[in-house]
């Protein structure tokens, strides 16, 4: 590490100045927002008190409410759930789908194109539109699948609190399946092709080949989709409101849509924002485990 | 940091009485879109006087209580807002609104007395009364007559007690060709709660009141509804609007909705259709209905509340044409001369003579949220009526501070 | 042994259309959905096309006054891509080639300053930027706001790219007599080009469908982008889903035709890799 910062001895300065530009930027647009609710969430907090700071002091109440809340442990693991199966279908099927349209065959840059359509299309309307797709009485999916004889009845996705939260992921699935195989594309076209030549000769199988082959080079890649994927998933707001309002009962309640829950329906601001910050907490995780992934990347 | 202290100061300053002919500019904050009520009416109102601009903003129904939380908070609070009943008392308990009371009572337009119980109810807090209902609307039962003759039950004998619904829901129900019973509303917002205060307030409970024996008999219709596919599962997930749809479509053969359906419906469902009111309990029961749409209030910081009420009163002045321009019943006792779907427009006026109010209650939103818990986790099955209601009611009890 | 690679081809280039198929089924059915009227949108069983089309485009685009709607989306979108690519692209860059402690705090900050969904971070944002007087410019307000909402997204991905980039060429040129500036601009930007591009497309895709942001902080109907238009038409009780997803073809059409014309700049240079 060392070497290699030393020839570039006279340009520190220039490295820091292109970091310091967009870390700057983002104090003051995001950082402040974060504070804010920092703050509030130490607070109690009035929907007619927003502009001003000077509010009474809570302490931990705000913290003790939500997490001793009858639903905090349900929530909590809807939440898990949630970004756990989200975030690895998306990354298997994603990759999947990268190494397939790696082949050559006529059309397949073109084709693999095409799935962007589900990064284009504005979340409100995904929302609505795989409401229609997995409603119960009428949703093309039950109807598949009564078709197909995989299923005998109707199956009530967004209405059975069994179902309502793997419905919403599998809306969020299908969301990020085509950003997690357009990353890794790229990094698959990166990998130099006389690496796997070389390993053919060695007389590495496919299955070797991409064990000792694709994955290590695809570290850097693999690495940014899984912790982007885990902050987008938390970040998923949209599909909730359209589909479920994370219901039935909250059986498909998420923290970020609970903590607008508290905070813009049933005004208890001060809680919404306890946990906002319980969320970032748990995105400090994720970027610690990040970066650390990121030390040992050094590859190119 | 403190705007409120700046607010203040500015408010002194501005707070210079207005002339007659001065011009005057009012903001509007509503949830119509252009062509709507507000809009229509502030053209006309601008037409009649030339001195007076109202600036009007469209911000989304799920928006107002927030978007002008966030207003009043940094000093760009609107002069005049459309809210929803149940939120008057919200902004009203906080010092946010107008009281309009000395207003009132000099104005030649305005008499209390016109104005129905329920409507009145929702504007009046503490005393005072902070805002004109612009309107009203309620519930009722809709049903298909050509599917009440095809199942052999008499379409001009409606179900009018409880028992009298859930057999004919059963009878009109068949699975085979897609269509259910009954169209109805669980979903887990105000909407819920809008659905299912009536069917409480009929057995005697209300809003402060919900552990009661008629409640969970309620409940447990709902969920029989439900359980015996007598209504769709996602009830717990459809608007009024959407389950209305299925109505329409011809998937139910009754539903619960209001006033604002007629339109569409008259469009779209290729059937006859009529309206019945709410069943009751039993025969002789107490009535009761939900009461819908909002009110025009005044900002208590606005500095021109002589003019914003000229054009309250002028928009209150003209409630006979709400039915038949706009689609809201009229909230208070004004003739309609000639009203657009004249059976609809009966039934749904006697029903308004029912609607009772939401509240009042400054917590509201986590009043109806308890309520809505205890609905939907009846339905699904995650806790009896009984359980669910009891704990809604210490949770509401806790939220009351009783 | 040729004609056994041309059935694979052939056998690849079916299973491609399936996939591809299945994916974009949705997009399918929110075209189907905006030629239905309202009874046929629940109808079962299900009709994949609906008996009588019934093309409300040229309605929805009238009474919605679609065009200015769609003109502050383009405006608004193209300001957040040029802000992003102009701060992070350099950022991406030196978080890729400097390493220690410092950089890890930089790019630790930079992933935890997204990390709340936008309607979370929306109040505090709203206060702040009335306090500075920044309303006064709706549709710089919600770049600025998004610009902070996407950069860090695109700062990880770029940053990806730039370690692709063998680190001798950039050596080369310094020794050449390059300045810092010279190199990175004349070497590393032209060889991450397509991770550039790439990210930035899928920036401006973002920016294209965010609507919690322009909702609060654009007040005037005649600066909104079309996403907010699109949300105050599904409203509870005028939700014409015909409308709307005819309101919703109107809007995707578009932004998938400049797409797939633009596929062989965007999408073939993965492929070709600009670093063989």
């Amino acid at each position: 590490m060392t070497s290699s910062r030393s020839s570039f001895r006279d340009g520190r300065g220039f490295d820091r100045l292109l970091v310091g530009l967009t870390l700057g930027f983002l104090l003051v647009f995001s950082a402040f927002p974060l504070v804010y609710n920092l703050i509030m969430s130490f607070q109690e907090v009035d929907l007619f008190t927003l502009g001003s700071f000077d509010r009474p002091w809570v302490g931990l109440e705000n913290y003790a409410d939500v997490t001793g809340h009858r639903v905090f442990g349900l929530i909590a693991t809807n939440t898990a759930i949630f970004v756990a199966v989200s975030v690895a279908a998306q990354l298997v099927i994603g990759f999947a789908l990268a190494l397939f349209f790696q082949q050559s065959f006529p059309g397949a840059t073109w084709l693999r194109g095409l799935f962007l359509a589900g990064w284009i299309m504005p979340g409100l309307v995904v929302g609505a539109v795989w409401s229609f797709i997995l409603s119960g009485d009428f949703g093309v999916l039950n109807w598949g699948l009564m078709t197909l004889g995989i299923t005998d009845g109707r199956v009530f996705w967004l209405s059975s609190p069994d179902t309502a939260l793997y419905a919403v992921i599998i809306a969020n699935v299908w969301l990020g399946v085509p950003f997690n195989m357009i990353l890794l594309s790229v990094g698959l076209s990166a990998i130099p092709e006389d690496v796997y030549e070389a390993a053919e000769l060695d007389g590495a199988g496919r299955v070797r080949r991409f064990l000792t082959i694709t994955l290590p080079l695809m570290r850097a890649q693999i690495g940014a989709v899984l912790s982007l994927g885990i902050i987008f998933t938390l970040q998923q707001f949209d599909l909730f409101a359209a589909l479920t309002q994370g219901g039935p009962a909250n059986g498909s309640n998420v923290l970020q849509y609970w903590s607008w829950e508290l905070s813009f329906t049933d005004y208890r601001i001060g809680q919404g924002s306890a946990v906002s910050v319980l969320m970032i907490l748990l995105v400090v995780l994720v970027a610690v485990v990040y970066v650390r992934s990121t030390r040992h990347e050094h590859v190119a | 940091m403190t705007i409120k202290a700046m607010l203040a100061g500015s408010a002194v300053i501005l707070a210079t009485p207005a002339l007659a002919q001065e011009q005057v500019t009012l903001d509007l904050w509503t949830i119509d879109d252009p062509g709507e009520y507000h809009y229509v009416m502030a053209e006309e109102y601008m037409a009649a006087n030339p001195n007076v601009t109202i600036n009007v903003r469209t911000v989304q129904f799920e928006d107002m209580v927030n978007d002008l939380a966030r207003s009043i908070a940094t000093g760009d609070a609107p002069d005049i807002t459309y809210i929803d009943n149940p939120e008057v008392a919200l902004f009203a308990s906080r010092g946010m609104l107008l009281d309009l009371t000395p207003y009132i009572e000099a104005s030649e337009v305005v008499k209390v007395e016109d104005i129905y119980p329920g409507p009145l109810a929702s504007v009046t807090y503490e005393g005072g009364i902070y805002g004109l209902p612009r309107g009203a609307n309620t519930i009722a039962l809709y049903y298909n007559a050509d599917k009440f003759r095809e199942a052999g039950l008499n379409p001009d004998d409606p179900p009018a007690t409880w028992d009298e619904l859930y057999e004919t829901a059963k009878a009109l129900t068949d699975p085979e060709s897609n269509v259910y019973g009954l169209a109805f509303s669980a979903v887990g917002t105000e909407e819920g709660t809008f659905q299912f205060l009536p069917w409480l307030q009929m057995t005697g409970g209300d809003y402060n009141n919900i552990n009661t024996e008629g409640a969970a008999r309620a409940l447990n219709l709902w969920k029989q509804f439900i359980d015996e596919g007598i209504a769709s599962p996602d009830t717990l997930i459809r608007s009024q609007w959407d389950s209305t749809g299925t109505f329409n479509a011809g998937n139910a053969a009754m539903a619960i909705s209001g006033p604002w359906e007629i339109p569409r419906m008259s469009e779209e469902a290729q059937f006859e259709w009529r309206v019945a009111l709410l069943p009751v309990p039993e025969d002789g029961a107490e009535r009761a209905s939900a009461l819908g749409e909002g009110d025009n209030v005044i900002l208590a910081n606005t500095d021109t509340p002589d003019e914003a009420f000229a054009f309250l009163e002028f928009l209150y002045g003209d409630m006979d044409r709400v039915w038949n321009d706009f689609g809201y019943l009229p909230a208070s006792a004004v003739e309609v001369t000639d009203p657009k779907y004249p059976e609809a427009y009966a039934v749904f006026e006697e029903s308004m003579k029912y609607a009772r109010n939401r509240g009042p209650e400054s917590d509201w939103p986590q009043v109806s949220g308890a309520i809505q818990t205890a609905i939907q986790s009846t339905l699904t099955g995650q806790a009896t009526a009984e359980e669910a209601l009891a704990e809604a009611q210490a949770e509401i009890d806790d939220v009351l501070g009783n | 042994m040729l004609r056994d690679d041309r059935f694979a081809r052939a056998g690849l280039l079916a299973i491609a259309l399936v996939l591809v198929g299945l994916y974009l089924f949705p997009l399918y059915w929110m075209y189907v959905t905006a030629l239905k009227t309202g009874t046929e949108i629940s109808a079962w069983p299900p009709r994949f096309w609906p008996e009588t089309p019934d093309v409300a485009v040229v309605e929805v685009w009238e009474r919605l006054r679609m065009g200015t709607f769609l003109w502050n989306s383009l405006i608004i979108a193209l300001g957040t891509t040029a802000v992003v690519v102009l701060l992070g692209t350099g950022c991406g860059y030196a978080l890729a080639r400097v390493r220690g402690l410092w950089m890890d705090v930089a790019l630790f900050l930079i992933l935890m300053m997204q990390v709340l969904p936008s309607s979370l971070m929306i109040t505090p944002i709203f206060v702040a930027f009335s306090q500075f007087g920044l309303l006064e410019y709706p549709r710089l307000s919600v770049i600025l706001a998004q610009v902070a909402k996407l950069l860090p997204f695109y700062v990880v991905l770029v940053r990806a790219t730039f370690l692709q980039v063998p680190r001798e060429l950039e050596e080369a040129a310094l020794v050449d007599g390059n300045s810092r500036l010279g190199a990175f601009l004349k070497i590393n930007v032209p060889l991450a080009r397509n991770g550039i591009l790439v990210a930035a497309v899928l920036i401006m895709l973002q920016a294209l469908g965010e609507y919690v942001y322009s909702r609060s902080l654009i007040q005037e109907r005649a600066f909104q982008p079309a996403t907010v238009g699109l949300q105050s038409f599904m409203g509870p009780n005028t939700s014409d889903w015909q409308g709307v997803m005819t309101y919703a073809a109107i809007y995707v059409t578009p932004i998938l035709l400049f797409f797939v014309l633009l596929q062989r700049q965007i999408v073939s240079g993965l492929t070709s890799g600009a670093l063989k």
